[in-house]
């Protein structure tokens, strides 16, 4: 606040002069009349010459566009700071608007389109096998070692391919032991990937071999952190699994992506199978990498891998036959099935962003038919329809702009929490950021919407007849502009049908999925990982070790069983042909394969899973297998497998027999149908194991007592995803989970603003039309006669608006079906549903303008004019 | 229009500030600090000094008033004065206000004076 210039001169003048003159009497009184003076001044000063007067509107010959333009900017923000509460709401509804959209589209942009920070990212492709057809085997499936030495050696599409895996080390001798999660390498990874150490070297060639590989390198992490950033750390060793390890390179920082498996680790060491293992070739356990030759496209590097695999089926029959290749991106391969949903999610917050849009125009059409006289005197002096467009356009542009930077900080502000928010249900997540590209998004949104809202009510009041605009007292203006109101409505409630009900079918299908009999019971069971190394247990130790674990898990209180399982359901897992004793074998691996698990006495009372014939395993059995009813019909049709024996093809010699049939388990995911499988029991145990507990309590209260069982057997031993089954459940969700979230999310907002859509225009037609209810009630009509009237005012646009928005959203829903299989959004319950809620919203925004019909004043609105 | 000028129709405040410049202006005293006070002693409403100059501001605007800057002075500390005078168009605005309000007035002395 400060006085004009032109002004400051004389009236700090006069305050001094008059200061000086009642000092004579009192100081004191002098000054408090001082600090009075200068207050009442600076809180109204005198108006500076330039009187707030619109511009010239019509520009003269010598006016560029851009003065203009300049013109009706500074115009516009003078407008708005008049009144400030109305450019408040519509940048608080674009700010909403924009901000979920930049967020949305950060997320988009770090999963979708920004490149993975790799060196060349789109020359590297991720190798996989494709099994042999049948129902529900996966598409892509890792890759044996034979396998990929044969694609080494035949394959010229590729620059570089490597394996990789993954190994859990305890390591110990800096500070108190703990699990390293570390990538182990087959030779030419790092070449591959074009990582290079920071700190000393690579791997050699003949480190891949066992016997030469215990030598590490390490993450700048784990340098960092549990090192201390050493400069001298290569040579050192670190004892992994109690094996010395020398150190022979530091990756740096930048050579870490999160999103991506092998390269996220804290530290590598080579992956240095044993010669026999090289040549296995139907024991699939490897994933791999490859960098295309430059030129190269990865549908050429397929169709060279088509051929490849033929030829192989062809050298290697009884391993390779059915077997072929398939070449992903790696982008692609990371970022998966969350491209479809991350795409619907964005057209949804875009739904929203036009919703807002046409709130928006509502309100700025209400202001520019107020402010028509305004615009008629403009028209009248000379301004032609395209400068008064021009101006409006410009005022919603400002607006837009302004919603825009506002929403931006928001979207920024709330960026850490979605990040943790889609962690587990969104690949890559952890790499949303704002660069110039959500910039240039959020600007665009911005303009765009501006123009969106600003260019119905600029055409419709650059219509308005000059005539009656300029007469005094003509119609009040307020029964003006209704039918392109109504018709706004009529959009904004079509949108949140097709919003709302996209967003009601991608909830109920989370809810489906959630409640489908996967068949097996997910409530109430805890499960935790531990991973015995060799190096440190060797298996008769190992299985010792389980099985007093199990039997101290047992003892608990508040468990009911205990069982011990190499992989639980829905998280995949071996995958295997049996063999029958006593029938031919079927090469036919198009069908003839079963989930394997290999599971301890109590997993079927453990995970609920039903016993159709025959007995549960008892500790007592040797080499004992369970089959589900799927898997007896595949391989003994209608014999009786009870009491007969199959093999594995790892253990061929080994003879397991089959003591009972149990019923169907989805064993890779919810979506996928039941798998046949078989369930081996064989008194020595596997390295990897999941414990599972069936609780009578609340089972995370049990986690603390049961990692203390494994502590207490070895402190050392480190103990991984200590989580329930519905939790194991809800992360193979995550991407459906994500959806249905974010859509609720959005439909809620679009509801919102569909009710703040038609309660404004109802309560300004109210008001333009207090006349005509004041003459209705003076002839006789009671005050329900007159709410009556305004809800069906209320109810026709909704009631078109939801008619648009079926047809739209059945539109919609076959182009979904398409993409979404299982996924129909053209459900009629769902719409019936959406029908119902957006009515009673619109009920409900009705009501205050109908209460305020019916309590107005009969005299006043009568003698409003 | 130009073919039906009459002279302004004054607000209250804008006839004080206006009797103000009047009474000042023999005087050469009529700037803003003066008028002030003068408006102050004689109606007894204490006003803030940008009020007045808003309303002078505006009077001169509407061709009622004019207006020339005084020189420096010690007691300003060092700030000059703008002093105002009635144009020919004030004067009969003022006139008419004034025989507007004492022909409303007249035969009421007795009880607009009465306590």
């Amino acid at each position: 606040m400060r006085l004009p210039a032109e002004w400051r001169e004389f009236i700090i003048g006069d305050l001094e002069e008059e200061f000086e003159s009642r000092a004579f009497s009192s100081a004191r009184a002098a000054r408090i009349w001082f600090w009075w003076q200068a207050i009442r001044c600076l809180v109204a000063p005198p108006p500076t010459r330039r009187a707030v007067v619109a511009p010239d509107v019509t520009p003269t010959r010598g006016d560029s566009a851009m003065q203009s333009l300049v013109a009706d900017f500074r115009y516009a923000l003078r407008v708005f700071a008049r009144t400030p509460s109305f450019a408040i709401a519509i940048v608080a509804i674009f700010a909403v608007g924009i901000g979920a959209n930049a967020a949305t589209f950060s997320l988009v942009n770090a999963v979708l389109i920004r490149p993975m920070p790799l060196e060349e990212p789109e020359q590297l492709v991720r190798l996989f096998t494709r099994p042999p057809r049948m129902a529900g085997a996966p598409q892509r499936f890792v890759v044996s070692p034979g396998k990929f030495s044969s694609w080494q050696q035949e394959a010229r599409s590729f620059e570089g391919m490597a394996t990789y895996s993954g190994q859990l080390f305890t390591l110990t001798g800096l500070g108190s032991a703990r699990a390293v999660l570390a990538s182990t390498l087959g030779a030419g990874f790092f070449e591959t990937v074009r990582a290079r150490p920071a700190l000393g070297r690579d791997f050699r060639p003949e480190e891949d071999i066992a016997g030469n590989h215990r030598v590490v390198i390490l993450s700048d992490r784990f340098w960092r952190n549990e090192l201390g950033t050493a400069s001298d750390v290569i040579g050192r060793t670190l004892m992994l699994n109690s094996e010395p390890y020398t150190i022979v390179g530091v990756m740096p920082a930048s050579a870490s992506v999160s999103s991506w498996g092998p390269m996220s680790r804290e530290i590598w060491v080579p992956l240095a199978l044993t010669a026999e293992r090289r040549t296995v070739r139907d024991n699939h356990t490897l994933e791999s990498i490859a960098r295309l030759k430059p030129g190269v496209t990865s549908a050429q590097a397929q169709a060279e891998m088509d051929a490849v695999s033929a030829r192989l089926e062809q050298a290697f029959p009884n391993t390779d036959t059915g077997w072929g290749a398939v070449v992903v991106p790696l982008q692609e391969a990371i970022v998966g099935n969350s491209r479809l949903m991350l795409v619907m999610v964005l057209a949804a917050v875009a739904l929203v962003l036009l919703i807002a849009c046409a709130n928006v125009g509502n309100l700025l059409l209400a202001r520019a038919l107020s402010r028509r006289k305004e615009i008629a005197i403009r028209s009248a002096l000379g301004a032609g329809r395209r400068r008064v467009f021009q101006q409006l356009l410009v005022e919603a542009l400002v607006l837009s702009v302004a919603g825009g930077v506002l929403g931006l900080s928001l979207a920024y502000v709330s960026l850490g929490t979605v990040s943790t928010l889609v962690a587990n249900q969104v690949p890559r997540a952890n790499e949303i950021t704002i660069d110039a590209r959500v910039l240039l998004f959020a600007l665009a949104a911005s303009l765009i919407t501006g123009c969106l809202a600003g260019t119905v009510p600029a055409l419709r009041a650059g219509r308005s007849d000059l005539n009656d605009a300029l007469k005094e007292g003509g119609r009040g203006g307020a029964a003006m502009g209704v039918g392109t109101r109504r018709a706004l409505v009529v959009c904004e409630i079509a949108l949140a049908v097709v919003l709302l009900a996209g967003a009601v079918v991608v909830v109920r299908n989370l809810t489906a999925l959630r409640n489908v009999d996967a068949g097996f019971n997910p409530t109430n069971v805890l499960t935790m990982n531990v991973f015995l190394p060799g190096a440190r247990y060797p298996p008769a130790q190992r299985t010792a070790f389980f099985r007093t674990a199990l039997e101290r898990l047992r003892a608990l209180p508040g468990v009911e069983s205990v069982t011990f399982v190499d992989n639980v359901p829905l998280v995949g897992g071996s995958y295997q042909a049996l063999i029958p004793e006593g029938y031919p074998e079927v090469r036919d691996l198009d069908r003839m394969t079963v989930q394997v698990r290999q599971v301890t006495p109590g997993y079927l009372q453990t995970m609920g899973i039903q016993l159709r014939r025959g007995r549960d395993f008892s500790e007592s059995d040797g080499e004992v297998m369970l089959i589900s009813e799927s898997a007896a019909k595949l391989y003994w049709g209608n014999d009786d497998p009870i009491g007969r024996r199959a093999a594995l093809p790892f253990s061929r010699s080994i003879m397991r027999e089959i003591v009972g049939i149990v019923g169907e388990v989805r064993q890779l995911s919810l979506v996928s149908p039941p798998m046949p499988t078989a369930y081996v029991y064989s008194p020595s145990l596997p390295a990897a194991a999941t414990f599972a507990l069936r609780t009578r309590v609340d089972p995370m209260s049990l986690a603390q007592p049961a990692v203390g069982v494994i502590h207490a057997l070895d402190p050392e031993q480190p103990v991984q995803n200590v989580r329930t089954m519905e939790e194991v459940r809800d992360r193979t969700l995550g991407a459906q989970r994500f959806a249905s979230s974010l859509l609720g999310m959005f439909a809620a907002m679009a509801l919102l603003l569909a009710s703040i859509g038609i309660y404004s225009v109802l309560s300004y037609i109210v008001r333009g039309r207090s006349r005509e209810i004041g003459i209705r009630a003076a002839l006789g009509a009671r005050a329900g006669d007159i709410v009556t009237l305004v809800i069906v005012e209320g109810l026709t646009p909704t009631l078109a608006g939801i008619a648009v928005g079926i047809v739209a959203a059945v539109v919609a829903a076959r182009f979904l079906d398409q993409l979404v299989v299982g996924l129909s959004a053209s459900d009629p319950a769902a719409l019936a549903f959406v029908a119902g809620a957006l009515t009673i919203v619109a009920l409900l925004a009705s009501l205050l303008p109908a209460y305020r019909a019916s309590r107005l004043d009969l005299v006043k609105a009568l003698r409003a004019e | 229009m130009w073919f039906k000028k009459q002279a302004s129709v004054l607000g209250d405040f804008e006839q004080l500030v206006l009797l103000g410049v009047l009474r000042l202006e023999p005087d050469g005293a009529s700037y803003g600090a003066a008028i002030r006070q003068e408006i102050h002693a004689k109606s007894g409403r204490d006003v803030s000094i940008n009020a007045v100059y808003t309303t002078l501001d505006r009077l001169e605007s509407k061709g009622l008033l004019e207006s020339w800057i005084g020189e420096p002075t010690r007691a300003r500390g060092g700030r000059r004065r703008k002093f105002y005078r009635l144009r020919p168009t004030g004067l009969a605005a003022l006139r008419q206000a004034y025989r507007a309000f004492t022909g409303m007035a007249d035969g009421l002395q007795g009880r607009l004076e009465a306590k």
